[in-house]
């Protein structure tokens, strides 16, 4: 009987002895990271970008055996919560990312209120916070662990409204119109900016609440200023659609543009061939045009094939962003959040964009802005097509 | 300002005011009947939306037959949510009142899982605009206006002549009297409810070829549905319509002088100053 026990006891000791001599089950750990988005709402598609961008990469990652940091591999584990766009959900979200789900790395966030929300518990708790969100307080010396990974208005509207001026001179008088909070103020500020710099003339500075459906009413004040232009600037695709189907029913005729136009094959869908028709989008990139890299490229085809849908720039720079911060938990061969910082701000990454830039120094007062070059589209027929790439002017003193 | 502008704008706000004013004579029709304010009126809303999406941006189906699709479809969503549910809550409002927050966000989360969380268009039937002198209106808004006129009336003619809205009328005003009338409240409910769900239905396919369909897209017609029927008084048709025209009204002309954000909060103000002035509303019962 004695006998038999040391033989059980000396079998469960070479069980547990061969399982911790085994390393990829010893180290194989989860790294979970959150995300919070607008999933649902008028600016869903921002959120569903987002979560997709994430989803593509963090599939690779996984399928690929895991991220190989320091002696561990991490299985990576995504968990995304909804904000509706607004500030009380995202902060209520993130609140469950860094406490309940104990995250260290929220990787995607849209419109800018929610991120200044987000801001106040990422900050504190020192947990990486990258997002595509265009509020210009969003990138601050005090916010060190916060980035922005897509181009925002202060990069985008100077040399878009140069590239107006120069191939559209007979435009003059330019209207913006944007929703009614930081994205939407910060938008129409660095348009207005940009206009008055060019020499155009603001012919309106118009707001709207989110979720607003009847554009009438405010495009008729709009349309009686006799705009050459109208900007539909910050607004989500979704609204930015009926402006454009409204303006065209009261009879609008001039040239549209849509600043933070991420997704131009979005805006077809809602405003329709017609209204749609000569739209021009500096924000976006077009997966399928001649501008962008192989890589970007397959990208956008992977998107397609388990989507269905063409992706925008905010699933670009969600991925991008991903694996710019997983390259650097890698070559800080660690996950904490200052060991990964340190790297962040030093190193230079290769990605889908090409070697990648983090600057903005001259503007928010700190380096947390991703600079890449940018593509002005046109739809043209119910199809998007590239008509120039242009170089942020912080990319090019970099 | 230009007189044409003015104008512009009182037939801008009137446009939608009329859409909105069916949606509102549904809710004080529910309300008028069953005791029950059903804040999850603007998901059957919802629901007529993406019945129009379904017929016709899906399935290739004409307005006309869409519209009839989207009443019966509905108002039978409606019939099944007063059989299940509040029938057993008539007269209770404050139950009522949380049940229907409860059905509001059942039926807002469904509508997100099962037809996805993105606008989706649906194809105009008309295009084009009308020109009086500078005053411009789109022939698809002329033709909504007109769908929910003929809507409205007939809805009114309804509860005048038909003998199952006079008993309607009857249950309105005193149900137990009614009742000992013959009345079959339990019928005149039913009926009442799956009509007031249809009308919303109605409403959000009108509008789904002006607007594009979504999942959260009952919130704000809901909004201006309660504050027509608590300028125009709970509970009375007439009152509905009058109400309806006011806050286009004053929102369309409002929008003129003012942000889009203290155009909202006009027609709350206005709620409060009828409240204050004239507790039961403008034609409401007393």
């Amino acid at each position: 009987m004695n006998r038999q026990r040391r033989h059980v006891g000396l079998v469960v000791l070479a069980i547990v002895a061969a399982l911790a001599a085994c390393p990829a089950t010893a180290a194989e750990r989860v790294l979970t990271v959150g995300l919070i988005g607008p999933l649902s709402g008028g600016a869903a598609s921002y959120g569903v970008e987002l979560q997709r961008g994430a989803e593509i990469k963090v599939d690779e990652i996984n399928k690929g055996g895991g991220l190989k940091i320091g002696g561990d591999v991490y299985k990576i584990k995504l968990v995304a919560y909804d904000h509706k766009a607004q500030a009380a959900e995202a902060a209520t979200a993130t609140n469950k990312l860094v406490f309940q789900d104990k995250v260290k790395y929220i990787m995607g966030n849209a419109v800018g209120a929610t991120c200044n929300a987000a801001q106040t518990i990422t900050e504190p708790n020192k947990v990486m916070f990258s997002f595509v969100c265009w509020g210009t307080s969003n990138l601050a010396p005090e916010k060190p662990y916060s980035f922005r990974s897509m181009l925002s208005q202060w990069e985008l509207t100077e040399p878009f409204y140069r590239w107006v001026k120069d191939t559209h001179p007979k435009i003059k008088r330019v209207a913006a119109i944007s929703p009614n909070d930081t994205s939407g103020k910060d938008t129409n500020t660095a348009i207005v900016k940009a206009l008055k710099t060019l020499g155009f003339e603001v012919a309106a500075d118009e707001y709207y609440e989110r979720g607003t459906k009847d554009f009438y009413p405010l495009l008729t004040k709009v349309l009686a200023q006799k705009p050459d232009m109208l900007d539909v600037a910050a607004a989500p695709a979704g609204e930015a659609g009926l402006i454009l189907k409204q303006a065209m029913e009261l009879g609008f005729k001039g040239a549209k543009g849509w600043t933070a136009g991420t997704n131009p094959f979005t805006i077809i869908g809602v405003a329709g061939p017609e209204a749609s028709e000569g739209v021009w989008s500096p924000a976006n990139i077009n997966v399928k045009g001649d501008h962008v890299s192989a890589a970007v490229k397959k990208f956008g085809e992977t998107y397609e094939k388990q989507y269905g849908e063409v992706p925008g720039v905010i699933a670009v720079a969600n991925y991008a962003a991903f694996d710019v911060f997983t390259q650097a938990m890698q070559r800080a061969g660690s996950v904490e959040t200052d060991k990964v910082l340190e790297v962040l701000t030093k190193d230079r990454f290769e990605t889908v964009w090409g070697p990648l830039l983090i600057g903005g120094k001259e503007t928010y007062g700190i380096d947390r802005q991703f600079l890449y070059p940018l593509v002005i589209s046109e739809v043209r027929g119910g199809k998007v097509v590239d008509v120039a790439q242009v170089v942020p002017a912080a990319l090019k003193k970099k | 300002m230009p007189i044409e502008l003015l104008i512009q704008a009182l037939l801008n706000g009137f446009g939608l005011a009329v859409v909105y004013i069916l949606v509102a004579l549904g809710l004080t029709l529910i309300f008028s009947i069953l005791e029950i304010i059903n804040f999850a009126h603007g998901e059957f809303y919802m629901l007529g939306g993406y019945v129009a999406y379904y017929a016709v941006a899906v399935g290739g189906l004409n307005y006309p037959a869409t519209l009839a699709l989207a009443a019966l479809v509905v108002g039978a969503t409606g019939i099944a949510a007063e059989r299940l549910v509040f029938r057993r809550l008539r007269g209770k409002t404050l139950n009522a009142f949380i049940v229907s927050l409860g059905l509001l966000w059942v039926l807002q989360a469904s509508a997100q899982l099962g037809f996805g969380v993105l606008d989706k268009p649906v194809p105009s039937a008309v295009s084009g605009i009308v020109r009086l002198g500078s005053l411009v209106v789109s022939r698809e808004r002329l033709v909504v206006i007109a769908a929910a006129a003929i809507l409205i009336a007939g809805l009114y003619a309804f509860l005048k002549f038909a003998p199952m809205g006079q008993a309607m009328r009857a249950a309105a005003q005193d149900a137990d009297a009614a009742a000992l009338q013959g009345v079959d409240i339990e019928q005149v409910s039913m009926l009442g409810f799956g009509i007031g769900c249809g009308l919303a239905g109605v409403a959000g396919a009108l509008l789904a070829p002006i607007f594009a369909v979504s999942p959260t897209m009952g919130a704000l017609p809901v909004v201006k549905a309660f504050i027509i029927i608590i300028v125009g008084g709970m509970g009375s048709l007439p009152g509905a319509v009058i109400g309806g025209l006011l806050l286009g009204a004053v929102e369309g002309v409002g929008t003129l002088f003012m942000s889009s954000a203290a155009v909202n909060v006009l027609g709350f103000l206005m709620v409060i100053a009828v409240l204050l002035a004239r507790p039961r509303g403008l034609l409401g019962a007393g």
